[in-house]
């Protein structure tokens, strides 16, 4: 902070009260940020507060990082200048609910599991099966881009937040969309804040389309030797008329510990890739989709074909969750993992899924059947030397990705120590300048979230 | 205005005297859309590749000339309309499918390639492109990215947002950019879902690739009709209540479904208050069984009739009698304005008596069209443009709809864009704050302004005070 | 300064008018069904265009001239627009008259002039010249004249060689001969109906005219093919010379006493939608628009009348793999699609594969192909891409001036494909029965 400290406290403690603004420092540290932590903390209660918290920072080139449940402040880089962590979890209301327009309102500090409890008494819920769902907010569930193996069938949040209300870097409260299911009026600037890691603004509520709970659903279990076959599968499953809820392609390789490959529900085994695929209906839709994913799977080369079992109930209803939340289970497990995104077209994935076998760290990877993969690398531990490694076979994994055209790798997830030399975004995208052009307009001063995005926003 | 002659040596140098025209009789026939509105272009080029619309963009700098992109001109905002005149860049001779990618299910297309050529030209892979606007036999994908275009199948499918992938565009500087990425979630921020729906305010598109849709193996498509127009309401919302989401779910009152018998003769009754036209699809199974949902639910609230479509012939029939509402209304009288206004669903019941006293204080005849399933209305006004008078009611009309679905809790438009027709409406949505911020976007990509000037945001500062725009294009034949 | 507004660029009778072209409400849906819309992207060669174009002539803010007569004539007068329109726009009527009005109002060049009097005027009312210029152009082809000339690479010098092709092939036994008899129906007769026999067609489709006449006699029908008649006008119609349509519609009115036939029968589709809309060509207070309206009730094209009948003369088996050009004056100017594939599907053998865009303009257009050649041509093109597609050994149509065009079309484009006319097809089932 470039003021002192009680000047800047005495007017947090003005704008949000006393009670929520503090800088004791175990409490700080629990907000840090790649070893980085904030001056102080301010949990607002209201948009308007947000709004002159923002302004105040903005007067005094204070940097600021939005925070809810602060699961995954890993993602991206560290600021570049870490001031005030602004705590939005006081806002955690639903602030509108209609079911019968199938549309939600909520602040951005609500936990998605409050969400889920509200509209599953109308039978309704929102298809975010995402790390950390437990105890994710919605807002930062949004601003971190993070997707859902549910976007087989009902797409990304892009496809489904229907509008916003922010505050931007100059405190000034705007908004962008609407609360109906339709509308093109205006500019979608909501649609700039999703994944962009609050460095645009700070989002203040969220306006979702809802969608009706499927009936029931069942999950089926494929594996394959190879990830050949196991691709092969899903390609079938795409051709097919079936329209599965989610399609998830799991392996690892040695030396990954077999206990979260049965959080998954699938077992790891040496080349063994098993397409988990959960699908919902009623009883004849599933009876089909079974016989059906039964028999593209053993259509594949017979000898591939390892097993092919359906889970048990309580298992299966769970399953989406259990893969989602796998980034989760492997940071617990291996607190030095390095977790990647990336993006290829879906007929490349087996090549890619073949070059990772090549990998020399256990790994672990979890396929999403549209093309995005999930790849940790799990070093033995935080050694120097485990650390040299990885960097190693990160910056690999960079340019492998970038072989298949459009491939795209971000490093999601990483040890702090190797940002200090990778930048866990790659290489900015060619329409970079229009970026930079948009992150003064939205934080001319620079405050929100410095640093944390692609190529430096 | 006539145009700076070394401009128009310039483009006729590049793009060769079948690519400008700048003739006044040619010209006048620039001055149009689907819509009202109304204003004439300086010059009209047609580029045949990416770098000819480089180099267009590049002069129009220079000169510092205002550049409208247009596809077929089937819009009804006017969006594709030079408003303070300048060159328009019809995209009409940039129609290649460039590739068709069906393992992956993309398709990469120039912008003026026709939003239902594409579905044809990939039918045999079973494939489809989702957004189907009714005009979706004329209009172009071009069109459809910068209005961000909708369609009954939206309610399930989504708009054309969901479906575009990556865009290759040309900002004002004359920059060729590539946006977004054919594989999901390129790192960055999202200025494809940015760029969808901007109006042409933006860059000019030169390339678009999108999803394709694998056909759903069975369709079911009902007609349900009612007596009442709640019925029909209660029985959409039932429709949601019980968990299912159709695949479109659309809604005509009496006097369309009477306009629209006339001239397709779908076979709706034409002594109704409301049918509801659902279509449900999916797997065999699935189809099927909601579709006896549906029919039950129709049933329940007391539907006269639910008739299901025997066939592909019969299914068309029915949907021919929806995607031709506007145009029959054009058979009632010299003109119609449609409006476009979003409402949440439960509130139908009391818009629609909201229509129905606005209609009876102007003494317009208002028809009115829904996609019922995500409360998007579209009330057709008819009037006679050789009466003064009317056409300004009419305007009025319209305006008080759309207030009326902003006190709903709704927007001024689902799928239509503001373009030029509602710019003036935007403060009524959207504080100054909003409209500055969006105004500073749109700085970012198109800082002079010479990118579609006069569309979507409004020009003067706060809330806008209705004024009644000149008159329409046609003009009443001299006595 | 006088208060006068601008004076209307149309003026007279059969002129574009408000209550016709304000229904058009610029929605646009037609451009993409428009063929020339297509192959050049200009509104101004698109229906929605052309629209307009008249309208600002009517209201006097375009000039009747070059322009405006440039993009009427490039018009194909297909209709593919009216099958698109959802407003209900009629307008092959207002093309009719708009080209009404050139004709009046427009000073075209000498030559094109000469040209159209020829043609309008002296040769198509007149069976007589028909038949002698037909005997001129017969020994042209017969005497190896033609020959001569596309050897020698005159044609090709002069541009020729494709508009050569487009040529008729001039029949032996011309179909004048036929006229004033009667053809017994074979069987139970089950209809009396009455031919109408063209006017080029008759030296140029005689075969195709007795094919449709065994047809008609092998389903039951009893033929008549009244004296009198003569050309049904639709090409000067179509051309905007009125006056000779009209002319040519009374004496079809005396020549085919309505009273007497449960139909009349026409094997053209452009004929026949022209002999359908004769109402269009007299105004209401004109006694001929109640007589038009008398006989347009009878009228029927072949494959509508015989679809409707039913056929019931047994068909052999003809092993072929065909494909349906939708002739336009057919699909889109009389809303008939159905019945000529009921008729090829009825023909045991016969296997139909549908072309892409099968209802598009093969750019034969009356005489288009003569006036626009290089636009005829190039649909011609795309028309047999699409045939081509369908790997079908035979075009099956609707309409003579389709025929001549499709036939053209597959010896330019070297497809091999035979083309027939819907009749022509059930005639040779029946002949091996």
């Amino acid at each position: 902070m470039n003021v002192s400290n009680a000047m800047v406290l005495s007017r947090l403690a003005e704008l949000a009260g006393p009670s929520h603004v503090t800088n004791d420092p175990a409490e700080i540290a629990t907000y840090q940020i790649d070893g980085k932590s904030p001056a102080a903390v301010v949990r607002p209660a209201s948009s308007e507060e947000v709004a002159e918290i923002v302004k105040f920072a903005a007067a005094e080139k204070l940097a600021i990082v939005p925070t809810g449940a602060r699961t995954k402040l890993g993602i991206g880089m560290p600021p570049r200048q870490f001031d005030l962590a602004l705590d939005m979890t006081r806002m955690d209301r639903i602030v509108a609910y209609d079911p019968g327009d199938l549309t939600l309102s909520v602040e951005p500090g609500i936990p998605l599991h409050k969400i889920a409890g509200t509209l599953a008494e109308h039978r309704q819920f929102l298809p975010l099966a995402v790390p950390f769902m437990d105890r994710a907010t919605a807002g930062g569930t949004i601003a971190s881009g993070v997707d859902s193996p549910l976007r087989q069938i009902y797409g990304t949040a892009r496809d489904f937040v229907l509008g916003m209300e922010f505050i931007t870097g100059e405190g000034i409260a705007a908004k962008s969309g609407g609360r109906v299911v339709k509308n093109v009026a205006g500019y979608d600037m909501h649609k700039l804040m999703i994944g962009a890691l609050g460095t645009l603004g700070v989002i203040t509520k969220v306006n979702f389309r809802t969608f009706p709970l499927p009936r029931a659903a069942r999950t089926c279990v494929a594996t394959f030797r190879g990830p050949t076959a196991a691709c092969e599968f899903r390609h079938g499953i795409a051709r097919s008329a079936l329209r599965p809820q989610s399609v998830e392609i799991l392996a690892a390789g040695a030396g990954c510990d077999p206990l979260l490959g049965r959080r998954a529900a699938v077992s790891f085994e040496d080349d063994r890739w098993s397409v988990v695929v959960s699908f919902a209906g009623d009883e004849p839709v599933l009876d089909r989709t079974r016989r059906e994913l039964q028999g593209l799977a053993r259509g594949m080369n017979q000898n591939s074909l390892e097993s092919f079992t359906e889970l048990r109930a309580n298992l299966a209803e769970n399953v989406n969750r259990y893969i989602a939340d796998l980034p989760a289970a492997i940071l617990e497990y291996s607190p030095a993992a390095a977790i990647f995104k990336v993006s290829a077209l879906p007929m490349d994935m087996a090549g890619l899924a073949a070059d990772i076998h090549g990998i020399e760290v256990p790994w672990l990877v979890m396929m999403r059947g549209l093309g995005v993969t999930y790849l940790a690398l799990l070093p033995p531990d935080r050694s120097e030397g485990s650390l040299r490694v990885l960097k190693q076979e990160c910056a690999r994994i960079f340019s492998l990705s970038e072989r298949a055209p459009w491939g795209r790798s971000v490093l999601l997830w990483c040890p702090s120590e190797l940002k200090r030399e990778i930048n866990v975004w790659g290489a900015p995208s060619g329409d970079f300048a229009q970026m930079q052009k948009l992150k003064s307009v939205f934080d001319p001063s620079g405050i929100l979230s410095p640093g944390r995005f692609m190529g430096g926003l | 205005m006539p145009m700076d002659s070394r401009l128009l040596h310039d483009l006729k140098k590049l793009l060769g005297p079948r690519g400008v025209l700048h003739e006044p009789e040619d010209l006048m026939l620039y001055e149009y859309d689907g819509s009202v509105e109304v204003a004439r272009p300086d010059c009209v080029v047609f580029p045949r590749a990416t770098a000819e619309v480089v180099e267009i963009v590049r002069l129009a700098s220079r000169h510092k000339v205002p550049l409208v992109g247009r596809g077929t001109g089937t819009g009804l905002s006017g969006g594709a309309i030079a408003r303070h005149g300048g060159i328009i860049t019809s995209f009409a001779r940039m129609n290649r499918i460039v590739e068709i990618d069906a393992e992956n299910q993309r398709a990469t297309v120039q912008p003026g390639v026709v939003n239902s050529d594409l579905s044809v030209a990939v039918e045999h892979l079973g494939l489809h492109f989702a957004p189907d606007p009714s005009s979706q036999k004329a209009c172009t994908i071009g069109g459809n990215v910068s209005e961000n275009s909708g369609g009954p199948h939206t309610l399930a499918y989504g708009v054309t947002v969901n479906h575009v992938l990556s865009l290759e565009i040309v900002l004002p500087s004359g920059e060729l950019m590539r946006l977004g990425s054919p594989a999901l979630d390129p790192p960055g921020y999202d200025l494809t879902g940015l760029f969808v729906g901007s109006e042409g305010t933006f860059g000019l598109v030169t390339e678009i690739t999108v999803k394709l849709t694998r056909n759903p193996e069975a369709v079911k498509t009902l007609l349900a009709v009612f007596d009442s127009v709640d019925d029909a309401t209660e029985t959409v919302a039932e429709i949601t209540a019980r968990g299912i989401t159709p695949a479109a779910c659309e809604m005509l009152d009496g006097w369309t479904i009477r306009a629209v018998e006339d001239y397709v003769h779908a076979g709706f009754p034409l002594d109704c208050a409301a049918i509801l036209l659902i279509e449900v699809d999916g797997l065999r199974e699935v189809a099927e069984a909601e579709a006896k949902d549906v029919a039950d639910v129709c049933a329940l609230h007391h539907a006269r009739e639910v008739r299901v479509a025997r066939d592909a012939r019969e299914r068309d029939l029915l949907w021919k009698g929806r995607k031709n509402a506007f145009g029959a209304a054009g058979r009632l009288a010299p003109s119609y304005y449609t409006q476009d206004g979003v409402i949440p669903r439960t509130k139908l019941p009391a818009t629609l008596r909201g229509i129905g006293e606005i209609s009876k204080k102007y003494g317009l005849q208002i028809g009115n069209v829904f996609h019922a399933g995500d409360g998007n209305l579209h009330p057709i006004i008819l009037f006679d443009e050789r009466n003064e008078q009317q056409f300004r009611d009419t305007i009025r009309a319209g305006d008080e709809i759309i207030e009326f679905c902003i006190q709903m809790g709704g927007s001024i438009t689902g799928e239509h864009g503001v373009g030029m027709e509602k710019d003036r409406l935007m403060p009524l949505l959207f504080s100054e704050a909003d409209l500055d911020l969006m105004r500073r976007v749109r700085d970012v990509f198109n800082p002079t302004g010479m990118l579609n000037p006069g569309k979507i945001l409004p020009i003067s500062k706060g809330c806008g005070e209705i004024y009644v725009r000149p008159r329409p294009a046609l003009a009443p034949p001299s006595a | 300064m006088a208060a006068t507004g601008p004076v209307s660029g149309f003026s007279g009778a059969d002129k574009p008018e408000y209550a016709d072209y304000s229904r058009c409400v610029h929605c646009g849906l037609c451009l993409n069904h428009c063929p020339t819309y297509r192959l050049w992207g200009q509104e101004a060669d698109s229906p929605r265009g052309r629209i307009r174009q008249m309208q600002l002539v009517d209201e006097g803010r375009l000039e009747l001239g070059e322009g405006f007569v440039t993009h009427i004539d490039r018009c194909l007068d297909c209709r593919a627009c009216e099958t698109a329109c959802p407003s209900g726009v009629e307008y092959g009527k207002l093309v009719e008259v708009a080209r009404a009005q050139i004709e009046q109002h427009y000073q075209r060049s000498l030559a094109s002039r000469v040209a159209r009097d020829f043609v309008y005027r002296w040769l198509l009312p007149h069976p007589r010249r028909i038949a002698a210029a037909a005997r001129v152009l017969r020994v042209y082809q017969r005497t190896g004249l033609a020959a001569f000339a596309r050897g020698t690479g005159i044609l090709k010098l002069l541009g020729l060689q494709d508009r050569e092709r487009l040529l008729p092939k001039i029949d032996t036994d011309f179909f004048f001969g036929d006229l004033g008899r009667t053809f017994p129906a074979r069987g139970p007769r089950r209809a009396r109906v009455a031919f109408f026999a063209g006017c080029v067609a008759q030296v140029t489709f005689s075969e195709l005219n007795r094919a449709t006449i065994r047809v008609l006699q092998a389903n039951g029908g009893e033929v008549v093919v009244p004296a009198g008649q003569t050309c049904c006008g639709a090409l000067p119609a179509h051309a905007g010379v009125r006056d000779v349509a009209r002319d040519l519609a009374r004496a079809n009115f005396e020549a085919f006493p309505a009273i007497d036939f449960d139909a009349i029968v026409t094997n053209a589709a452009g004929c026949g939608s022209t002999l359908k809309e004769y109402m269009h060509l007299f105004p209401a207070a004109d006694p001929a628009h109640e007589q038009a309206a008398q006989f347009t009730i009878k009228i029927r094209d072949v494959s509508e009348f015989l679809a409707d009948l039913g056929l019931t003369a047994p068909l052999r088996e003809v092993p072929l793999r065909v494909t349906y050009q939708d002739s336009c004056h057919l699909a889109h100017g009389q809303k008939i699609r159905e019945a000529p594939r009921k008729l090829i599907r009825a023909v045991p053998g016969v296997e139909l594969i549908e072309m892409k865009l099968a209802d598009q303009c093969c750019g034969s257009a009356g005489v288009y192909n003569v006036t626009e050649t290089e636009a005829s041509l190039e649909l011609l093109a795309l028309k047999m891409d699409s045939a081509r597609g369908t790997k079908a050994q035979a075009i099956v149509t609707a309409n003579p001036g389709c025929i001549l065009q499709l036939r053209a079309g597959a010896a330019i484009h070297d497809t091999g494909q035979e083309v027939l006319h819907v009749v022509e097809l059930l005639d040779r089932a029946l002949q091996r029965a």
